[in-house]
C-alpha cells in the first residue's frame, strides 16, 4: 500500500470517509443522539403523561443512587448475575469444547445438538423454562415428586427464581463459549501436546499447564464480550419473572425500563439508564486494559 | 520416528469401558441440552385436555398449530419479523463490511478513533439508548413503523460486526489489492472486486448471525413498536401473560418461531464455524 499511498493522499482520506460514513451516520442518529437526548431528559422533570421538562438538576440521579431498591437489590443482582452466568457458561462451555476436541463417531450430530440453544430466542428459552418450572404442572416438580422429593414454587421465591434465570442464561450461552473455545483449541500448535504425551504427563497437568495458558487470550476475549452483554440482560428476566417476586430479581435494564415505562417517569428512567451505562463503561475500560495486557504478553 | 509413533497411535484408542462411559456421558449431555426444546415440541403436540400432564397420556394433535395460524396478529408478526430480519441483515452487512475493511486496511488516527468509538458504543447497554430512542422515534414520527424498527436494528450491529469484519479482513492478505492498485484499479475496485470476494465466507457467517439476532431480538421491538408492527418475540411474551393457562398454544407458537431459526442455523452452521475460525 506504501507504493500507492503518496500520490493519492487526498483521495485516500475521502475513500476512508466514504467507507465509514454510512455506519458513522447511523451510529450518530440512533445511538449518539438518543443518548444525548436521554442525558438531557435525565436532568428534567419528564413524566410521560405530563412532560413539564423543567430543569431539576441532579435530583433524578440522587433519587436513583440513594434508592434502596437500586443499591441493595438491583446492583447486587446485576453483578451476581454477570459473574455467575459468565463463569457457569465458561466452565460448561470449556468442558464441552475439550470433549468435542477429538475425533469420534457421531461428532457432527453431537455438535449440532449442542449448538441448539444458540438458535433459540431468549424469549422462547424463558417461556420453555417457565413452563418446565411451573409449580403445578411443570415437569421439574413432577420429576422431583416422582423421586419422593418436594416440589418447589420455583418462580415465586427470590433465590430459586434467580437460580432459574441463571440456569436459562447459562443454557443459552454455553454453546457460544463452546464454539469459540473449540475454534481456539483447534488452532493451538500440536507439538507441546505431543511432547507431553511422550513424557507421560497426566491429563490434568496437560490441561492446567498447557491448554489453559495457551487458550487464555481466547478465554479472556470471550469473557469480556459476554460479561458486557450479561450486564444488560433484559428479555429472559422480563419473560421469566418480570423482576418478581416483588422486585427481588430485577436487573439493571429492567429497573430502568420499569421506571420509564411502568412508573411513566422518563426523566428518572433515563437517569438510571445513564448510571448503568457509566458503570458498565468503567467495567468495560478496565476489561479492555486486561485484554490488552493478556494479548500482548 | 516410527518406533515412537506406533505405541502412541495405539494408546489413542481407548479401552472399551472408557469408550462406553464417554458415549454415555455425551448422550446425557446432549439430552440435557436438547431437553427444553424437546419438551416444548411435545407440549405443542398435546391436546388442550392433556397439556397439564404432558408426561402422561398418549394423544397427540396438530390442532394447536391450526388454531395459532388462525390468529391474524400472530401471522402478521411472523411476516413482520421475517421482513425486518432480512432487511436488517442486508443493510447491516452493506454498512459494516466497508467499515470493517477501513479498520483493517488503514492505520492512523482516523482508524484508531473509529475503533475506540465502536468499542465504547459496543459497551453501552441497549436500554441506555433505546429508552430515549422511544421519544426520538415519536418526535420523528417513526414510532411503531417498519423504518423506525429497521434503522435501530441496523445501528445495533455496527459496533460488533465492524469489529468482527476487521478481524476477517486482517486474516486476508492485502497484497492482491496492492497489485490491483498498481495495475490501475481504483481503491473501490480493489475493495469490491478483490477484497470482497475473498471475504465471502465471513460475510455469510455474519449474515446468519445477524438474521438470528434480529429474529430473536426483544427489547427494541418492545419499546419501539405498538400495535401496528407486532414482532414475534413481543407477541409471544404478551401471550405468556394473556394466555398464561393455554400452554399448548404458547408452545405451538414458540415451535413455529423456532423453525426458521433452526433451518437457517442448520444450513448456515458450516459457514459460521468456518467464518469464526478465520
Amino acid at each position: 500500500m506504501a507504493v500507492a499511498r503518496r500520490p493519492m493522499f487526498g483521495e485516500q482520506q475521502r475513500f476512508m470517509l466514504f467507507l465509514i460514513a454510512p455506519a458513522a451516520l447511523l451510529l450518530l442518529l440512533f445511538q449518539v443522539l438518543p443518548i444525548a437526548i436521554g442525558a438531557n431528559a435525565s436532568f428534567r422533570d419528564w413524566a410521560l403523561y405530563n412532560p413539564k421538562k423543567v430543569w431539576v438538576g441532579l435530583a433524578h440521579y440522587e433519587a436513583v443512587i440513594t434508592d434502596p431498591a437500586f443499591l441493595e437489590v438491583v446492583l447486587p443482582n446485576t453483578f451476581l448475575f454477570m459473574v455467575i452466568s459468565v463463569l457457569g457458561a465458561l466452565v460448561v462451555g470449556l468442558g464441552l469444547a475439550l470433549l468435542l476436541n477429538r475425533p469420534f463417531r457421531g461428532q457432527k450430530i453431537v455438535q449440532t445438538v449442542l449448538m441448539v440453544p444458540l438458535m433459540v430466542a431468549p424469549v422462547i428459552a424463558a417461556i420453555m423454562m417457565r413452563w418446565m418450572f411451573n409449580d403445578q404442572f411443570g415437569i421439574v416438580n413432577a420429576v422431583l415428586e416422582g423421586l419422593g422429593m418436594e416440589g418447589q414454587p420455583w418462580l415465586v421465591q427470590r433465590w430459586t427464581a434467580f437460580g432459574v434465570i441463571l440456569l436459562t442464561d447459562i443454557w443459552l450461552w454455553t454453546p457460544w463459549f463452546t464454539l469459540l473455545l473449540l475454534a481456539g483449541l483447534q488452532s493451538l500448535p500440536r507439538e507441546p501436546f505431543e511432547a507431553a504425551e511422550i513424557d507421560g504427563t497426566s491429563t490434568w497437568r496437560v490441561f492446567s499447564h498447557l491448554t489453559l495458558p495457551m487458550l487464555q487470550p481466547v478465554i479472556v476475549v470471550c469473557v469480556v464480550i459476554r460479561a458486557i452483554d450479561a450486564f444488560r440482560t433484559f428479555d429472559i428476566v422480563w419473560t421469566l419473572t418480570g423482576g418478581g417476586p416483588g422486585r427481588s430479581t430485577e436487573l439493571f435494564s429492567l429497573y430502568a425500563y420499569v421506571l420509564a415505562f411502568l412508573n411513566l417517569d422518563l426523566g428518572r428512567g433515563s437517569a438510571a439508564a445513564i448510571v448503568g451505562g457509566l458503570i458498565i463503561l468503567v467495567v468495560g475500560i478496565v476489561m479492555y486494559r486486561l485484554v490488552d495486557r493478556v494479548t500482548k504478553s | 520416528m516410527a518406533m515412537v509413533r506406533q505405541p502412541l497411535l495405539f494408546a489413542r484408542v481407548p479401552p472399551v469401558g472408557r469408550r462406553l462411559l464417554f458415549g454415555l456421558a455425551l448422550s446425557v449431555i446432549c439430552f440435557l441440552f436438547a431437553f427444553p426444546v424437546l419438551w416444548l415440541i411435545l407440549t405443542s403436540l398435546r391436546p388442550e385436555s392433556g397439556v397439564y400432564y404432558v408426561h402422561r397420556g398418549t394423544d397427540f394433535t396438530l390442532a394447536s398449530f391450526a388454531e395459532v395460524l388462525h390468529e391474524e396478529r400472530l401471522v402478521q408478526a411472523f411476516v413482520n419479523s421475517a421482513l425486518i430480519s432480512t432487511l436488517a441483515t442486508v443493510f447491516s452487512l452493506l454498512v459494516t463490511v466497508s467499515s470493517g475493511y477501513m479498520l483493517s486496511r488503514f492505520q492512523g488516527p482516523a482508524s484508531r478513533t473509529w475503533f475506540g468509538t465502536i468499542y465504547v458504543f459496543r459497551c453501552v447497554p441497549y436500554i441506555s439508548w433505546v429508552l430515549p430512542l422511544y421519544f426520538v422515534a415519536q418526535s420523528w414520527g417513526i414510532y411503531d413503523t417498519y423504518i423506525g424498527l429497521l434503522l435501530p436494528h441496523i445501528a445495533v450491529h455496527i459496533c460488533f460486526f465492524s469489529w468482527l469484519m476487521k478481524g476477517f479482513f486482517d486474516g486476508i492478505d492485502p497484497s492482491m489489492e496492492h497489485a490491483a492498485l498498481i495495475d490501475g484499479c481504483t481503491r473501490w475496485g480493489a475493495f469490491i472486486r478483490v477484497a470482497l470476494p475473498s471475504a465471502i465466507p465471513a460475510i455469510a457467517a455474519l449474515a446468519v448471525l445477524c438474521w438470528l439476532f434480529t429474529w430473536n431480538e426483544f427489547l427494541f421491538a418492545l419499546i419501539l413498536t405498538g400495535n401496528k408492527v407486532p414482532m414475534i418475540t413481543v407477541v409471544m411474551a404478551q401471550f405468556v401473560t394473556e394466555m398464561g393457562l393455554r400452554w399448548n398454544l404458547m408452545a405451538a407458537t414458540a415451535v413455529m418461531a423456532l423453525v426458521p431459526a433452526f433451518l437457517l442455523a442448520l444450513f448456515g452452521q458450516k459457514y459460521v464455524i468456518r467464518g469464526l475460525r478465520l
